[in-house]
């Protein structure tokens, strides 16, 4: 009990940094770059439809920056003293549809939406989350969840023991996690590589004619859920992992081969328009109806 | 983008902080211009040449060994090779594109000829000395992470080795196994990205 009201005494007398109100504005290009650095808290940018940037939010005292104009600019969070330690801040950012952004964060989550241009997302351990319809997202986090929502042009993202889930993917991806999942609903991807070490790989929607997917993970599970009526070349290998293969007869490849564990399946559905490439050491391989 | 630009934004290329469009215009430039590419490969420590490799799909010779004599005889202390910061990753960076592009040449069902034959073993020397440099890095860089943080990324380091440890020994069962070879030079791939976006997580502490 004493060590309590000692504990309490010692919170109640840490003085917490004083908190003010931010809300600024600049006139900027509708394609300006523009960079925000924003370690802790949430960082929250909406695109719209104006040449200007305005920011509202709050802040630690003295802390924040805002600066730029014509085609760049720059804006953020940082200790007023120049001190090292992660100031938290909630920051709503309202942008040109069409900037491209730099986001930097450790701790605190990045939601983006709105923009049709590019965005380069970094994190620590924050989450990520994008939606859109842009031409470029790049985004990395070494723990915190990716969540990529429309159809972007071009999509890069790397993961560490966080997920990675996108919605509705058309285009071009490449994601990596190292133990993360990486989940896919309702892709259409025209060129896709996804990888990781122990995640689970689920994907499910099509793969665009002429289109590419490729997997590789060490120990996750692939669950690749296609149309029975796909036309595509697979190339599925797991060393020590099973391969079920659950497309209807109807689209049944030539020479499909009977599944076995550690025994590739090369085979062909359709006219093998797209191709289709698994590799896996020791998860399993299914490849299943919707 | 001048040579000035280009100097200037070499080490935030190297370190990918660089937004794409700027990195972009960065590797145009490399391309266009012999004298700041030579004085990239110089300050890598680079061998001539090796700033073309993401352009081939040709497996390298064991280039990594030869960096570490070029620069030892440029009078670094002896036993740990001093690589400049931003060579380091730049260095990791070639040899992560390098393999990217001839592991997917490889993940390709067309009939394989001789030169996409993968050389695991010449790609694993490469990937080694860099992922040790790198760890070492990685080491000095500690006391300026966050520990929570250095808990993710070794967390994730011991996943990596994991898996690297179990597909060396199947290659090394299985030596004429092409997708074993694919799954080591992934494994590799993943820890000296991880290791480089570490480095860069602590240059920025």
């Amino acid at each position: 009990m004493r060590a309590f009201v000692l504990l309490a005494a010692l919170l109640a007398s840490t003085p917490l940094p004083a908190q003010e109100k931010v809300n600024r504005r600049i006139a900027i290009a509708s394609d300006a770059s523009i960079r925000i650095w924003n370690l802790a808290g949430i960082t929250r940018i909406i695109g719209w439809d104006r040449d200007s940037i305005a920011v509202t939010g709050t802040v630690p005292s003295g802390a924040f920056y805002m600066g730029g104009s014509g085609t760049g600019a720059k804006l953020g969070v940082e200790r007023p003293d120049g001190s090292k330690g992660d100031l938290p801040a909630t920051l709503e950012i309202r942008v040109p549809r069409n900037a491209r952004l730099w986001v930097k964060s450790a701790s605190a989550s990045i939601e983006v939406s709105g923009l049709t241009g590019e965005v380069e997302c970094s994190s620590v351990d924050g989450a990520v989350r994008v939606e859109g319809s842009l031409r470029l997202v790049v985004a990395e986090s070494m723990e915190g969840n990716l969540s990529v929502y429309g159809p972007m042009s071009v999509v890069r993202l790397k993961g560490g023991g966080g997920t990675i889930t996108l919605r509705g993917a058309r285009g071009d991806l490449m994601a990596t996690t190292v133990g993360g999942a990486i989940l896919l609903t309702d892709a259409a991807l025209r060129r896709a590589h996804l990888e990781t070490v122990s995640g689970p790989v689920a994907y499910d929607g099509t793969v665009a004619a002429r289109g590419t997917l490729e997997v590789i993970t060490h120990s996750g599970d692939v669950t690749l859920r296609l149309p029975t009526e796909i036309s595509a070349e697979f190339d599925l290998s797991s060393f020590d992992g099973a391969i079920l293969y659950g497309l209807s007869g109807k689209g049944k490849g030539k020479g499909e081969p009977t599944p076995q564990v550690g025994k590739p399946m090369s085979f062909t559905t359709g006219g093998g328009d797209a191709r289709v490439t698994v590799r896996s050491f020791k998860g399993e391989i299914r490849v299943l109806k919707p | 983008m001048t040579c000035r630009d280009f100097e200037a934004r070499a080490d935030a290329y190297a370190e990918g902080r660089l937004s794409p469009r700027e990195a972009a215009a960065f590797e145009a430039h490399l391309d266009r211009c012999a004298a700041c590419g030579a004085a990239l490969e110089r300050a890598a420590g680079t061998p001539p040449g090796l700033t073309a490799l993401a352009r081939s799909i040709e497996p390298a010779e064991d280039l990594w060994p030869a960096i570490r004599g070029r620069l030892a005889s440029l009078g670094q202390r002896p036993g740990r090779v001093a690589v400049p910061r931003w060579g380091l990753a730049a260095a990791a960076l070639l040899l992560i594109a390098f393999s990217s592009g001839v592991t997917a040449v490889l993940l390709r069902p067309a009939p394989r000829t001789a030169s996409a034959t993968l050389d695991v073993s010449a790609l694993e020397a490469q990937y080694a000395a860099v992922s040790e440099d790198l760890t070492g890095a990685l080491e000095q860089a500690r006391s300026r992470l966050d520990p929570a943080t250095m808990a993710t990324i070794e967390r994730n380091l011991r996943i990596i080795d994991t898996a690297l440890n179990e597909t060396r020994q199947a290659l090394a069962n299985d030596p004429g196994n092409p997708a074993l070879g694919q799954m080591v030079v992934a494994a590799w791939r993943q820890k000296v990205d991880l290791l480089r976006r570490a480095t860069a997580l602590g240059a920025e502490s």
